[in-house]
């Protein structure tokens, strides 16, 4: 009798540790490392006029202005930090200089590299909006695109690509050139180096390239050499979707802040999560839509930590700073 | 005279009405608030020879498409298009009496 107690003992412990453990990888199970961020300012409403938006879709930010994807206006809409109107490019169409559907933004240098998802192009703007190249046209073989949703620039001016319905991140030359590319091309996949519909990629100082696995619902890590280091989002990353910490429902957009921390938006759970640079869970912040929808489709850091993103639904740009 | 012009013009009116009605087409299609998603619709869709305008409502989940005077989306099609977007056709209706706005991109 002693014996069957201690065994029933012993069992219902394993039973804990086996639950805990599949609670901590499966994100049930985690706690805030650090406080929410809160929102500071926001502006924007929906219309084609200076200062509205129409389907907000990426932003970038440098020390002074805050560059937005206005995609169904088919044009660049340029900010300052207090989200007055400075200047805006582009026109909807498919010539040089007009834009088919811009998504998330990349600034390099004194460049913004725009991916257009409907003209399977990066298309190269300087800051005051003159366009200076594209890249790229409409295609499955290398070099070529079926709707790219993000960019990231190396220091050399290679990019990276993602090519969201060829299923791959490519490697690029400045001019265009393919070097190589991670993914099969009109394959979804599930293991490392495999991608479900990647939309946005970027840099980290060290080298680190971050891709947001948009439909496999998980963040892919690589090193400066191409290497695979580190896959995270739901249990093992294996593309489960989910409202949990450390899970996504469609990761739309991906960033780097000053710190090495990685910030991904959450598309469907409407929120930006953070993530350390090993893609150990932070902290989670976002809007709920007041409009039919969600919120969290594009997240940029800017120099001084401030997260900025684009409210899809509601057709705003906000602001977000650490609760102090 | 002048009554059965009326009734002539009433009747006209009515047929290219019904006409114009049977050129668009209700698609519902589940997981369309991403603008990732809902862009990838539209672009398949506006390859489809005589598609004039795609519309996508994220609140009703449904796609409005509108097509040439003559042109017929016929259901297996629309489901071509939706699967090459990495999407299921849940419904296909034809609408009626719907006007299409521009086809913006």
């Amino acid at each position: 009798m002693t014996r069957i107690g201690k065994w029933s003992g012993y069992s219902i412990l394993g039973l804990v540790v086996v639950l805990a453990l599949l609670g901590c990888a499966g994100g049930a199970i985690n706690w805030n490392q650090e406080p929410p961020y809160a929102l500071v300012h926001s502006w924007g409403e929906k219309g084609s006029g200076p200062g509205q938006l129409s389907d907000p879709t990426g932003i970038a930010v440098t020390d002074t202005e805050v560059f937005v994807s206005d995609a169904r206006n088919g044009r660049i809409q340029v900010f300052d930090h207090e989200g007055q109107f400075k200047r805006a490019f582009g026109t909807v169409g498919d010539g040089f200089g007009e834009l088919g559907r811009p998504m998330n933004l990349t600034i390099h240098g004194d460049m913004l590299y725009v991916p257009e998802y409907m003209n399977d192009r990066i298309q190269v703007f300087s800051l005051a909006g003159d366009p200076l190249e594209t890249i790229g046209g409409p295609g499955e073989r290398p070099g070529q695109f079926d709707a790219p949703g993000g960019v990231a620039v190396a220091g050399n001016g290679d990019l990276f690509v993602t090519d969201f319905y060829n299923q791959r991140v490519q490697h690029l030359r400045a001019d265009g050139s393919f070097v190589r590319q991670w993914g099969t091309t009109g394959e979804t996949g599930r293991g490392a180096g495999e991608f479900t519909y990647p939309t946005d990629v970027t840099f980290a100082d060290d080298g680190t390239l971050y891709v947001a696995d948009g439909y496999g619902n998980r963040v892919q890590a690589f090193n400066a050499g191409g290497d695979f280091l580190d896959k995270w989002g739901g249990p093992f990353a294996l593309g489960l979707y989910g409202p949990f910490k450390g899970w996504f429902t469609t990761a739309t957009s991906i960033a780097v802040g000053p710190d090495g921390n990685v910030f991904v938006a959450d598309f469907y759970n409407d929120r930006i999560q953070k993530f350390a640079a090993d893609g150990d869970y932070l902290t989670a912040f976002g809007s709920e839509p007041e409009n039919p929808g969600h919120t969290a489709m594009a997240v940029a850091i800017g120099s001084d930590g401030a997260v900025w993103s684009v409210n899809f639904a509601d057709n705003r740009v906000e602001k977000w700073e650490p609760v102090k | 005279m002048i009554r059965k012009l009326t009734l002539l013009l009433a009747a006209l009116i009515t047929s290219i009405t019904v006409l114009a009605a049977d050129n668009q087409y209700v698609l519902g299609v589940d997981g369309l608030a991403c603008p990732f998603c809902g862009y990838g619709i539209e672009k398949r869709l506006n390859k489809v020879d005589g598609v004039t305008d795609v519309q996508v409502d994220v609140g009703e989940s449904v796609v409005h498409v509108t097509m040439q005077e003559g042109k017929v989306l016929t259901e297996d099609r629309a489901r071509q298009a939706v699967d090459e977007a990495g999407f299921t056709l849940r419904s296909y209706s034809v609408a009626e009496g719907r006007t299409g706005g521009g086809n913006g991109q």
